[in-house]
């Protein structure tokens, strides 16, 4: 079924679109393939599993208006070499342009799904983050993706060369209106970078968001990333770490609080290629009102990945009777030589005894509840690499409960 | 004779998920200003689950009597209510917030208290200072509550509380257990170090060494779910000397074993 809005996925229009940026033909080229996908390309259904608790089968992703003029804000100062801007940007430059056409794509295909087939064609701007061999960022690099109404395809490209250093931080918000965002976050980490990726989610109350964040982790690379959702109408996110360097370690944490009828799905995929690889995953989720949370998590330790140490947890804690989380975590070991293999889900109300407690203490219901989220949400914010954005979350926090549905 | 601190009026307890199940079957106490009062029995008699009814937990439903906090009837007053009115609860087996440092806990405490925030400064001075009259070391504070705590240090923890909120109705529940006698003793003068002259304590255990510290004026004895018998710091003595068997044959309330 064709959206209002079909004439301006198509791969003519992709093109040409392309042509007026003044973007060079490979990308042209890349954007007429993936509307092509995107036109062949069904969306999702809860048959596959990933797509189990967000059913998509009502959604028209070309009855949204794609936001021609949507750019990421991007700030920061790269060392020399480097680069923090957007890709239109970076495009400008021969040596930039050249990191930018090697690894644009190359981690996450066109072909692979229907979102990600749209953001391929219609991305705007995007937002490139180049940290050169064996530079350090000297602060964060923050990404602003603001917007109004219709469909945006936020695309962000870190590439950390060999022994390099970043940190990126992702703002999300929206207004009141309708929108679709498919985002697409491509991120290499060559031998020994260390890359530090949060996510600050804020969308408004008619935002969809549906993003891919995918990794590839080289020998002794080091990335860790935090989202931390607490904006959006339905919000899923997913993460996948491709562990293909020996010692490569992947550090997922996550924070989602839910009111009203917000629905949040997270899905991890850690895959262990290489040897003395880690992974650890750990989301948490305070679930209010009508709110409702699901995580799917797949551990995969491969034949190769000898001595892998892996740990996946999610715990959901539902603060009204009408909220409902779904937690599946799943292992799956094909090799016998793992240092340490574990996951953990848990679902349920909210700790009487500890309610009691406070309660004994004075605090009224509502003071008690955000004392206990604050507390179970405290392990993931106190481990962002940004002092200010913890405190902002936390205020943030403190805030939607105030208002909360119990 | 200054008004009570608090009464118990025929007071009559069962718990909330099986109202079958009567546990307090009965009991009559008035506190006053001042006034240490001892509660003990043996294991099952009843005395935790006045101590959680006096604090209002939702564990227990009062069928019938009256609980009287300086004049009011606060029988149907949620725990917080309770609190905010001056009393103060040491929980036998204190629950384990992670993620909440002692300090947060001690700051909307005592902002619920006291019915508005309480300045930095005056936080801190005042911390400090409890801190010191227990002999605990200010790391302590920034601890997430009964987070790994020692058996000693969740009761020091609970004490810290207390000294902090400064309740006028302060019920120890088995505070004692659990603790060898250095934790003991540091516990115990820690209460005595933060005892207010207005304020009435009521002091749940099994055994007696708790008393040799804080003194009770009277002593009851719980058995079953009623008060068998009322007395001064002497029958807190003849308990830890004869234990409960004596109290109960006297009252005919122990059966023989037939011989």
């Amino acid at each position: 079924m064709a959206g209002a809005h079909a004439a301006q996925y198509a791969p003519e229009q992709a093109v040409s679109a392309s042509r007026d940026r003044g973007e060079p033909s490979w990308l042209a080229d890349a954007r007429a393939e993936a509307a092509r996908a995107f036109d062949v390309t069904p969306m999702p259904t809860p048959a596959l599993r990933p797509w189990k608790y967000t059913n998509v089968a009502g959604l028209v992703i070309d009855s949204f208006a794609p936001d021609a003029r949507f750019a990421p804000v991007v700030e920061g100062d790269a060392p020399e070499g480097g680069f923090a801007g957007t890709i239109a940007h970076a495009l400008l430059d021969a040596a930039q342009a050249a990191v930018v056409q090697q690894h644009l794509g190359a981690v996450v295909k066109a072909t692979e799904g229907k979102f990600v087939a749209a953001n391929a064609a219609l991305w705007t701007a995007g937002a490139f983050i180049h940290a050169p061999r064996g530079k350090a960022f000297a602060g964060p690099v923050s990404v602003t993706l603001e917007a109004g109404e219709g469909a945006i395809f936020p695309r962000v490209l870190i590439v950390a060369e060999p022994g390099s250093e970043v940190s990126v931080i992702i703002h999300a918000a929206s207004g009141d209106a309708a929108l679709l965002a498919s985002t697409v976050v491509e991120v290499v980490a060559q031998a020994d970078a260390r890359v530090r990726l949060a996510f600050d989610i804020r969308w408004g109350d008619q935002t969809q968001e549906f993003a891919l964040v995918r990794t590839r982790a080289d020998r002794g690379s080091d990335v860790k990333i935090d989202t931390l959702a607490i904006g959006g109408h339905l919000v899923k996110q997913t993460f996948e770490s491709l562990l293909e360097g020996e010692g490569a370690t992947s550090t997922i944490r996550g924070v989602a609080l839910g009111d009203r009828d917000q629905h949040f799905d997270f899905v991890t995929y850690q895959d262990h290629i290489a040897p003395r690889t880690v992974s650890s995953v750990g989301i948490k989720v305070a679930l209010a009102g009508y709110s409702r949370a699901a995580y799917y998590g797949v551990t995969r330790v491969e034949e190769t990945a000898k001595g892998a140490d892996a740990v996946q947890e999610n715990r959901n804690m539902l603060l009204s009777r009408h909220a409902k989380a779904d937690s599946d975590p799943v292992l799956e070991i094909l090799t016998n030589d793992v240092t340490r293999c574990g996951h953990g889900a848990t679902v349920g109300p909210v700790d009487k005894d500890a309610l009691f407690y406070l309660q004994s203490r004075g605090l009224d219901n509502r003071a008690a509840m955000k004392l206990l989220v604050a507390g179970f949400f405290a392990s993931v914010l106190h481990d962002i690499d940004d002092p200010v954005l913890e405190a902002d979350l936390a205020a943030e926090v403190e805030r939607k409960l105030s208002v909360a549905d119990y | 004779m200054s008004d009570p601190i608090l009464e118990l009026r025929d007071l009559k307890v069962s718990i909330t998920e099986k109202p079958d199940i009567q546990i307090v079957k009965g009991v009559n106490l008035t506190i006053r200003p001042g006034e240490i009062h001892a509660l003990m029995g043996p294991n099952g008699s009843g005395k935790s689950t006045l101590a959680s009814t006096i604090a209002g937990s939702p564990t227990y439903t009062v069928n019938s009597g009256q609980v009287i906090y300086q004049g009011e009837d606060i029988t149907g007053m949620t725990a917080d209510e309770r609190a905010r009115k001056g009393i103060f609860l040491s929980f036998q087996y204190p629950t384990t917030i992670p993620g909440v440092t002692m300090v947060n806990l001690l700051r909307e405490a005592l902002k619920a208290r006291r019915g508005q925030e309480v300045p930095a400064r005056e936080f801190i001075q005042e911390l400090r200072e409890t801190l010191g009259r227990l002999k605990m070391s200010e790391d302590f504070a920034r601890r997430y509550v009964n987070d790994g705590f020692s058996g000693g240090e969740k009761k020091r923890a609970e004490i810290l509380q207390m000294g902090m909120l400064r309740p006028d109705l302060a019920i120890l529940d088995e505070t004692d257990s659990g603790l060898d006698v250095d934790a003991l003793r540091t516990v115990a003068e820690g209460v005595n170090a933060l005892r207010r002259p207005e304020m009435g304590i009521l002091i749940i255990t099994h055994y007696e060494r708790i008393l040799d510290y804080i003194n009770p004026d009277f002593v009851h004895v719980l058995v079953g779910g009623r008060v068998v018998k009322s007395g001064d710091f002497s029958l807190a003595k003849q308990i830890e000397t004869d234990g409960y068997d004596p109290i109960l044959k006297e009252l005919g309330l122990l059966q023989e074993v037939a011989s």
